[in-house]
């Protein structure tokens, strides 16, 4: 099976488009840090008025941590879009390109052929994020420094510089499962279609229609909500909350493994019996 | 038998594309798999590496069922369907390697089948730059990585020019000596009866005829002989008029002459009434005159 992964991670790795995702990262975080450098002051004073006079601030709010923390709240269209990329070509591009002709007609059976793709998905989404992470919290500390981290939610939560360390490493842990969900529903709609583009659009809209459904204060929607994957995206907020929400972050993950788990035994039962014509 | 498909089936939407088809592939032959465009060639051979399911009968590979047993069956099986596809941003040997790892094969394998496909020297390049006789000649390379039994060559010298295809026929005549069965659909019928002791033709999906070439070519109910006369042109007039002469043609200036069998001495009776002298008589069936007999035109080829 390793042996499998590697072979796969050799594929995505020599793949132009598999760049694409960490080109975008590297051209949208030095703008977006850039950013936080010139407007910090005014973001400063935004948070200072918030907390309304309660506390005495020494310094600035600003630093990565907080940087990285607003930066996660505005990239839940841009990085699922990212993982698809890859995700879409997992399985879909074997087909279109006529290389199943070559690997299935060997000893090795559908289903492990299955995962191994899975799993470099896997990794290649986990690497895109870690790849954001580093880019904000590793340059953004050099170029923003570190801090306490101040989060306005439901109430303040004020987080030590360790403290906040531990906590953005445990929100990007949960981030990465949320986007394997993400690269797992589009690894299915690969597993269906022979073209990229199908699966990486399929998924898109998904997600939209479901940020759309948890958007409109609707009663039917209301009612359907639970059942809409993306509203368990917002996990990694929980790593942020005092104390920590043990029981909700197992239950949302619960959600998104069932989700996985459903989306890649579909994928399964169509690739197992998808007749190789191409 | 190495290879044997049993009332194999199959159908798209209401197209028969493979209808009950028996084929029993002897261990150690060439066999060589023929039909016309759209017959069902590709979807049995698609069938027996276990690439598409049939509706209804099975493939045998040494006895065992590749639907039943899946792809554990092409475990002895190095097959080349249509044209070589692989990683093309990737170099052919790493592409080998891919393989090879797939299966547990040695590393060392990759670059003896390099060598022997006559890319030895090019396999750290990409997959992109090699033309597509390379690209054929990496396919049959990933065909014999895993030291098959049995090779399944589809279309093999599809995209190759003559010299690459005298290499590819040459190549499976000497695969063929060290004991390798090879199955192979071709187009080309002259380098089919060059190289297989066995063919089996194929029409909508059924089995037409198979057997021996030799006893093929022997059995077959049209005789193309070789008639050497005296007087070529009138001779061509006489048997051109005749209803029972299919095909009279002059081949660099002798009579080819194409009859059922049993017209045979009828035809020295009719050219000797006809003060038509013949030094000659040499039966020259080819394996494209069977083909032609079984399926008309040549353009179906």
């Amino acid at each position: 099976m390793l042996g499998l992964i590697y072979n796969e991670l050799l594929v995505l790795g020599g793949r132009w488009r598999s760049y694409i995702g960490f080109i975008g990262i590297s051209i949208l975080m030095p703008l977006i840090l850039w950013g936080f450098y010139q407007g910090g002051e005014e973001l400063h004073k935004d948070y200072v008025r918030e907390l309304g006079g309660t506390f005495m601030v020494v310094g600035s709010i600003l630093n990565s941590f907080l940087a990285t923390y607003i930066i996660m709240n505005t990239l839940w269209i841009h990085i699922p879009f990212l993982v698809t990329l890859a995700a879409g070509d997992s399985v879909a591009a074997d087909g279109a390109n006529g290389i199943f002709r070559t690997t299935l007609t060997r000893p090795v059976s559908r289903i492990k052929i299955l995962i191994s793709k899975l799993f470099s998905t896997y990794i290649y989404t986990a690497s895109l994020l870690i790849f954001c992470a580093f880019w904000s919290l590793g340059i953004g500390s050099i170029i923003l420094g570190t801090g306490d981290l101040i989060v306005i939610d439901n109430g303040i939560l004020i987080l030590d510089e360790s403290q906040a360390w531990i906590r953005m490493a445990f929100s990007f842990f949960l981030a990465i499962l949320v986007m394997c969900t993400v690269s797992t529903i589009c690894f299915m709609f690969s597993a269906m279609v022979n073209n990229a583009v199908g699966p990486i659009i399929g998924t898109m809209f998904l997600i939209i229609v479901g940020y759309m459904i948890i958007g409109i204060p609707l009663e039917i929607f209301k009612k359907i909500e639970p059942y809409i994957f993306v509203k368990y995206f917002n996990v990694w907020w929980d790593a942020f909350k005092d104390p920590i929400p043990w029981g909700e972050i197992g239950k949302k993950l619960g959600v998104l493994g069932v989700y996985s788990a459903v989306c890649f035994g579909i994928a399964t039962f169509v690739f197992l019996k998808k007749d190789i014509k191409t | 038998m190495i290879l044997e498909t049993i009332n194999l089936s199959k159908s798209f939407g209401l197209r028969k594309a493979v209808d009950s088809l028996n084929l029993g592939i002897p261990d150690g032959s060439v066999y060589g798999f023929l039909g016309p465009n759209g017959s069902g060639k590709s979807t049995t051979i698609r069938m027996m590496t276990a690439l598409i399911s049939p509706d209804d009968g099975e493939v045998l590979i040494q006895g065992n069922s590749v639907q039943k047993l899946g792809n554990k069956t092409l475990s002895e099986v190095g097959a080349l369907i249509e044209k070589a596809d692989f990683h093309k941003h990737l170099s052919g040997e790493t592409n080998l390697k891919m393989l090879a790892r797939m299966v547990g094969t040695e590393m060392s394998r990759v670059q003896t089948v390099l060598d022997r496909t006559g890319l030895g020297t090019r396999g750290k390049d990409k997959v992109k730059t090699y033309s597509q006789g390379m690209k054929q000649r990496l396919g049959i390379a990933q065909a014999l990585l895993s030291n098959p039994k049995l090779l399944i060559l589809d279309e093999p010298t599809n995209g190759l020019d003559p010299q690459g295809k005298k290499e590819v026929r040459d190549l499976v005549r000497e695969l063929s000596t060290e004991g390798i069965t090879i199955f192979i659909s071709s187009h080309l019928l002259d380098e089919v009866q060059k190289i297989c002791s066995h063919v089996a033709m194929i029409s909508l999906g059924k089995l037409i005829t198979s057997g021996k070439m030799e006893d093929l070519l022997r059995d077959s109910d049209l005789l193309m002989t070789e008639v050497h006369v005296d007087q070529v042109e009138i001779s061509v007039k006489l048997l051109s008029a005749l209803e029972w002469v299919h095909r009279c043609d002059v081949v660099s200036g002798v009579l080819r002459v194409g009859i059922e069998k049993e017209k045979a001495s009828e035809l020295v009776q009719y050219l000797v009434q006809n003060n038509i002298k013949i030094s000659a008589i040499i039966p020259r069936t080819s394996l494209e005159d069977l083909y032609l007999s079984k399926f008309g035109k040549k353009s179906q080829i």
